[in-house]
């Protein structure tokens, strides 16, 4: 379909995601600024997972992630790669595997508990699913340990209030962007302070996210 | 617009450019006219277009890519390698897969869609929130849009875990558009409401309009839906190359024809339908320039009028009949899931959810798959009886229907519709 003449004065707000603390979702207000500068963070996640120009990373999410996941979106056309979509739900798990046959993605980012039981329903085993890819990524914790059981080392993905939080495949410690956030532990809980300006700022923001901080940048949980 | 503007600018962007840039580009294009005989030199006007120009459809599509390897089928008119696309040419999404493997769609640009027309006809407007309700694989061209008409998109998952958080964004957020709303959702909204002691009509009170869309809906829940106080604006595929949406008369919906030339044809054949009789939507891409498709047959039967609409558009409009390959003979009578809908979901029992049984176009017997919530108070005899009753009052033949609990047929599809048809 093609593209109209974009509204001469859009919102300030980009759009209203949410973040998830435990069993709670706070509606979470992002401008266009705060994409376009979380963009350069995820950029630099997707290199070091080893996504290049002229390749693809199939990012696999839901909608209500949109506030995380665009910054990913963006990335890939920062490298001059390409992105493909599907949703981190059991039933579109063919969806994921479709892709990543008829695509050949290089990374593969979000794969969580659902996706993971879709492949149970499919009969797929995940190390047979991505076999061709460079760097799988997963949605949690919990699907991180079942990727490893199925044979993948995978990365993980953490959504930690409105930080994103990546840990490379085969690492134990999540990187975050140190310039931007502050992350503190109190109590074992993770902390997020916006340290750049954010249309909904974060002031020790509880995460709800039990972990420790061993060193700026790093998140051992 | 008046019609002569709506043809002129028909004939300049296919003959012009279209036509000349996809048999270079495109290399199922090329592949299909050289078979065919056929060069952009040869058409040169609507009349060589009609009479020169082949089809493809979903097959050739098929075909193409297991051919060639080729995951665009032979559509893709853009190097993603040339560094002048960088920018332009940026995802690939997919089709809803709900048949079959998804198919990938490349994906151009940012910015604001056609959609912004629909948006604005539902009565969303600059500073208003705007409830994106849908799924990752469609890309961000909704987002793009909503934004487009200068609202704030808030973002809610197609799902039934996310109800609660619909419900509840749209009584904090006060949204006055929402894309999209569909069957399964209409049900798992009821549920949701009924177990949270939730006013319907009070949390949706700000909606000036909803778009439907995944398959069609029945009169049931259409009532239904608007006894909540929503005014429903049905929006249908239009053969690929884009969606077609009701206005405000609800009288089928417009196809934008400075965007696609829309020809109805008979199913079986060539030859153009009249106006208003029941053909095959073949289509035409008028702006894509990325994977554009040419006299692409959808399998879609419908009735396209370019009567003037009462709403004093003058783009035509189209009536979604059902599909082709969906077609069941019965005792020398044609079915279609939409000739049984109202009749199944007439059966309050049932919410709508059915399959039609179909092992070959032609059978001896309609058979129905019909999903129940409850069985109701004479137990699954006597339900059976009542949707076959209902079914043959419809369409005049007696179905034999076989019961399954609903969660079989939800399991089946994506969130948003279910298969309709099936071979067993």
């Amino acid at each position: 379909m093609t593209f109209a003449a974009a509204y001469e004065d859009p919102p300030r707000v980009w759009g209203v995601g949410r973040v998830v603390v435990g069993d709670e979702i706070v509606p979470w207000a992002v401008s266009e600024a705060d994409i376009d500068d979380e963009t350069e963070v995820a950029a630099s996640f997707l290199r070091d997972l080893g996504l290049c120009a002229d390749e693809l990373v199939l990012i696999v999410s839901y909608l209500s992630q949109a506030i995380h996941v665009a910054p990913f979106e963006r990335a890939a056309g920062v490298i001059g790669a390409l992105y493909s979509s599907a949703d981190a739900s059991r039933f579109d798990a063919f969806r994921t595997a479709s892709l990543v046959r008829q695509l050949e993605p290089t990374v593969v980012i979000g794969i969580d508990d659902a996706v993971l039981d879709g492949f149970d329903d499919l009969g797929r085993n995940p190390a047979e699913v991505f076999a061709s890819v460079r760097a799988v990524v997963a949605s949690g914790t919990a699907a991180r340990v079942r990727l490893a059981a199925a044979g993948v080392t995978a990365g993980v993905w953490l959504r930690l209030g409105a930080l994103s939080a990546v840990a490379y495949p085969g690492e134990t410690e999540l990187r975050y962007d140190a310039t931007r956030w502050q992350v503190d532990d109190a109590d074992g809980e993770l902390l997020v302070t916006n340290l750049v300006d954010r249309l909904s700022p974060s002031d020790g923001f509880r995460t709800g996210v039990q972990g420790r901080i061993p060193t700026p940048g790093r998140i051992a949980l | 617009m008046p019609r002569a503007d709506i043809d002129r600018q028909r004939d300049e962007k296919l003959l012009g450019d279209l036509v000349p840039w996809a048999y270079k580009r495109s290399g199922l294009i090329r592949e299909t006219w050289d078979e065919a005989g056929v060069t952009p030199d040869d058409v040169t006007s609507m009349d060589d277009f009609h009479e020169k120009v082949p089809f493809i459809d979903k097959d050739a599509i098929r075909s193409y890519r297991d051919r060639h390897h080729d995951p665009y089928g032979g559509l893709l008119c853009l190097d993603p390698a040339d560094p002048t696309m960088k920018g332009i040419f940026s995802a690939i999404f997919s089709t809803s897969g709900t048949t079959g493997d998804p198919t990938p769609a490349p994906f151009a640009g940012r910015g604001p869609s056609m959609l912004v027309r629909e948006f604005w006809e539902l009565g969303a407007r600059p500073g208003d929130h705007f409830l994106h309700c849908l799924f990752t694989f469609r890309g961000p061209s909704i987002h793009d849009t909503i934004r487009g008409i200068g609202a704030t998109p808030v973002f809610v998952d197609h799902q039934p875990g996310d109800i609660e958080q619909l419900l509840r964004f749209s009584r904090d957020f006060r949204p006055t558009g929402w894309y999209t709303l569909s069957g399964p959702l209409i049900m798992m909204i009821e549920e949701a409401a009924a177990r949270l002691g939730i006013d319907l009509q009070d949390a949706f009170s700000s909606y000036k309009g909803v778009v439907f869309a995944g398959e069609p809906i029945g009169p049931r829940a259409r009532a239904r839906v608007e006894g909540w106080g929503l005014e429903l604006f049905i929006q249908t595929s239009l053969g690929d190359v884009g969606a077609a949406t009701e206005c405000r008369e609800h009288d089928g919906c417009h196809m934008w024809e400075d965007t696609a030339y829309i020809e109805s044809l008979d199913p079986e054949g060539t030859a153009p339908v009249g106006d208003g009789i029941r053909g095959e939507l073949v289509s035409t891409t008028l702006i894509d320039k990325v994977a554009p498709l040419l006299r692409y047959r959808s399998d879609d039967l419908v009735r396209v009028t370019r009567e003037p609409c009462a709403c004093g558009r003058t783009h035509g409009r189209v009536h979604t009949l059902g599909r082709k390959g969906d077609e069941i003979i019965v005792e020398g009578v044609s079915v279609l899931p939409g000739d049984v809908w109202g009749a199944v979901e007439s059966i309050d029992e049932t919410n709508g959810l059915f399959q039609l049984i179909r092992p070959a176009r032609e059978v001896d017997t309609l058979r129905l798959r019909v999903g129940y919530a409850t069985e109701g108070p004479g137990g699954l005899l006597a339900l059976r009886a009542r949707i076959e009753d209902a079914v043959e009052a419809a369409v005049g033949i007696r179905p034999h229907v076989d019961l399954v609990e609903r969660e079989v047929l939800l399991r089946q599809g994506p969130p948003h519709k279910i298969p309709r048809v099936t071979e067993a």
